[in-house]
């Protein structure tokens, strides 16, 4: 999720939030009933918080099986799809479900038919299919994807954006791998042209197409995109593009992990921001073969292990090197380096990693409402509590495709594990 | 040599058997200092590793004196050869230090400064380390020859948490370390390490962790005997650069350790077989 308008100047941005925060608060308004589970999860999080006692929050113990927190997610998932095959950006307690948003729609397009993979469940293909057919029908003709909520407030919304063009990407890609369709590859080939086509020298991406204006290091979401494109349709040119990204946004990983650039005027450094450069670099990384980019993403990842572990908690939002930042929990982050440490589980073997995640995972099973309703039965909120600066008062669609995305990896890595007759069997067990 | 032991409770177990021991070698203890056993944080910290019904019985063995031909309960039964005595057994340190004559301080904290005023008081020699704070320079400063921690692991291997289960998981020895405490985490130069030699005949992870403690303790009193005789020296630990600190285990994994253990005991056995 890139902001709420992609690719929007600050003026036109102030004028689009207050009339998006004119619209949110007259929404109870419109439908009072909605008072209800408002009220019900403020007093939740309010008694949650007040009675956390942290060190008997360790999360060490299984409360939630995975398996019934995973379809209560896949389910907020189906509900949430328009009947266009657009899916929500996000319900929100005072408005209800937001129009659909391409962005999104297109990388949960990948969990969804992991999920089919991991359950059997036909219904998660086809929520991933119309999801494709949708998305295919917004293509520009440059090859771009459009920003922002389709049919948003904003007219500019409609401009090409690089970061979602990458996003979608991602989706498209894995579409095609599954059904092997050739419109499928030709519409990721040309996003994927389009992307070599407006990429500055340095690597970056910025200028009209890019948030803000400004090059940004967490469009290493759009580089892991790429070099899907690259092995996807065997063309080396993709992969050196998104390597060409990747060496940039390496540069700016200080000694101490942290990582500069993700420059976004007027927002704290959110950790769902901070997860985007992690998982973009980590994965174009693996597909690359390049360890100097695991090495530098293990860094980061380690020094946020070591502050959950004695923490119990990581920030939502952190200043420069990891030192201080705003104290409240965005569960899309937690759920993007939980999938973060399970993966450097799964190159490097470090047991340490696999148990972190397991430990994020609980906690975040332990916030998941079961019951509620459509839109907030099975859905992550932005923030915890849900008045947290990220998202407030909303289920984002996002964040439910990153924490099935967690527990996916999750099972998948711990049945490989447990199924190993002995540890040995792991190639690279220390 | 001047003895201080520092723990979590007067009702600590291992504090408990650490004295006896000490005291029946001949290094009874100078003083103690516990932290108040009604105190929020271990008490939570109790209820979330052992669970409310055990803390419940615990407490009891504890608060109750048993009476007549009833077994004296101990939660860890490799102690109890230390623990027993007269036919009873001691259920806190205060017990012990009447028994061997020695003062127990409760302080809130074992780093503040009436604790470390204490201590300054009792001008110990060693300070034995069976549980409480994180302990912070003043504190380590104190004692003349340092602050000695028995480590359930094999130092610089396994840092940090869970250490024997994480032996099992990382094919490591399964052991305990006898060191002196430094600012970091079991980073501190090592006197001792001794690889467990039972280690594949524990029925379970819990029972491998009491085994242990209980090997710790023994270690710890023939290490605290070499360095009254001047027989020992501490070696710094190497690669320290590498990061080796763990944390608690989830469940999930814990329940790989314990196969682990089977897996192990599995093998001895059939090496016995086949002998």
């Amino acid at each position: 999720m890139n902001g709420s308008n992609d690719n929007a100047v600050p003026g036109r941005t102030a004028k689009v939030q207050i009339a998006k925060a004119m619209t949110e608060a007259t929404g109870l308004l419109r439908r009072p009933q909605r008072a209800l589970p408002l009220i019900r999860r403020l007093v939740s999080d309010k008694l949650h918080i007040t009675f956390e006692q942290r060190h008997l929050y360790s999360y060490t113990t299984t409360k939630r099986p995975s398996g019934v927190a995973l379809n209560s997610l896949l389910r907020w998932i189906i509900d949430a799809q328009h009947p266009d095959g657009g899916i929500a950006a996000y319900y929100s307690l005072l408005t209800g479900y937001s129009q659909s948003y391409p962005e999104v729609t297109g990388y949960i397009v990948p969990t969804l038919y992991d999920f089919a993979r991991s359950t059997r469940d036909d219904r998660a293909v086809s929520v991933a299919e119309s999801a494709t057919r949708w998305l295919l029908s917004l293509q520009m003709p440059t090859g771009a994807f459009p920003g922002g909520l389709h049919g948003g407030l904003a007219t500019h919304e409609s401009q090409p954006s690089v970061f979602n063009t990458g996003q979608i990407l991602q989706g498209v890609v894995r579409a095609h791998v599954e059904t092997n369709r050739p419109e499928i590859l030709q519409a990721a080939v040309a996003a994927g042209d389009w992307l070599i086509k407006v990429q500055q020298p340095d690597g970056s991406w910025s200028g009209p197409a890019a948030y803000q204006n400004a090059a940004h290091t967490y469009y290493s979401m759009v580089a892991w995109a790429l070099a899907e494109l690259s092995d996807d349709s065997g063309d080396p040119k993709y992969a050196v593009v998104a390597e060409r990204n990747m060496d940039w946004v390496l540069s700016h990983f200080r000694p101490s992990g942290w990582v500069d650039g993700i420059n976004l005027q007027g927002h704290p450094n959110y950790l769902h921001f901070i997860a985007y450069v992690l998982q973009g670099v980590l994965e174009c990384g693996i597909l690359r073969q390049r360890n100097d980019a695991i090495e530098a993403v293990a860094k980061s990842s380690w020094a946020l292990l070591r502050k959950f572990e004695a923490n119990k908690f990581l920030l939502g939002a952190f200043d420069a090197d990891f030192k201080n930042g705003q104290r409240f929990t965005c569960l899309t982050g937690n759920a993007q380096i939980s999938c973060v440490w399970l993966r450097l589980f799964e190159v490097t073997c470090d047991l340490r990693y696999l148990n972190a995640a397991l430990k994020m995972n609980e906690m975040l099973k332990q916030l998941i409402p079961m019951h509620g309703g459509r839109g907030i039965a099975g859905g992550v909120s932005g923030s915890h509590p849900i008045w947290g600066r990220y998202q407030p008062l909303r289920y984002i669609s996002w964040g439910n495709k990153f924490f099935s995305d967690a527990l996916l990896l999750e099972e998948r890595l711990t049945r490989a594990f447990a199924g190993s007759s002995a540890l040995e069997a792991l190639p690279c067990a220390s | 040599m001047r003895i201080v032991i520092l723990c979590s409770s007067v009702y600590s177990e291992t504090a408990c058997a650490m004295a006896v021991r000490l005291s029946k070698s001949g290094h009874a203890p100078v003083g103690a200092i516990a932290l108040p056993t009604v105190n929020r944080g271990t008490l939570l910290r109790k209820l979330g590793q052992w669970g409310a019904q055990d803390v419940i019985r615990y407490a009891h063995s504890k608060l109750i004196p048993q009476r007549g031909d009833e077994q004296p309960q101990v939660h860890n039964s490799y102690l109890q050869s230390l623990l027993k005595h007269k036919g009873g057994i001691f259920r806190s340190l205060r017990e012990v230090a009447k028994f061997y004559d020695f003062p127990v301080a409760i302080r809130n904290d074992q780093n503040s400064p009436d604790s470390i005023a204490k201590l300054k008081e009792w001008s110990p020699d060693l300070i034995i380390f069976a549980g409480g704070n994180i302990l912070r320079r003043p504190l380590l400063q104190v004692p003349r020859l340092g602050v000695l921690n028995v480590h359930l692991g094999m130092l610089p291997e396994v840092r940090g948490m869970s250490t024997p289960e994480w032996s099992l998981l990382n094919n490591v020895p399964v052991g305990v370390t006898v060191h002196y405490v430094d600012a970091g985490i079991d980073t501190g130069p090592i006197l001792q390490r001794c690889e467990f030699p039972d280690a594949t005949r524990c029925t379970s992870l819990s029972d491998l962790r009491n085994r242990l403690v209980a090997f710790g303790i023994e270690k710890a009193g023939e290490v605290v005997a070499n360095l009254d005789r001047g027989t020992i020296s501490a070696t710094p630990q190497s690669h320290l650069d590498e990061d080796r600190q763990f944390f608690v285990m989830h469940e999930w994994l814990q329940a790989r350790a314990s196969e682990r253990l089977t897996q192990s005991q599995t093998a001895a056995t059939a090496r016995m077989v086949n002998e």
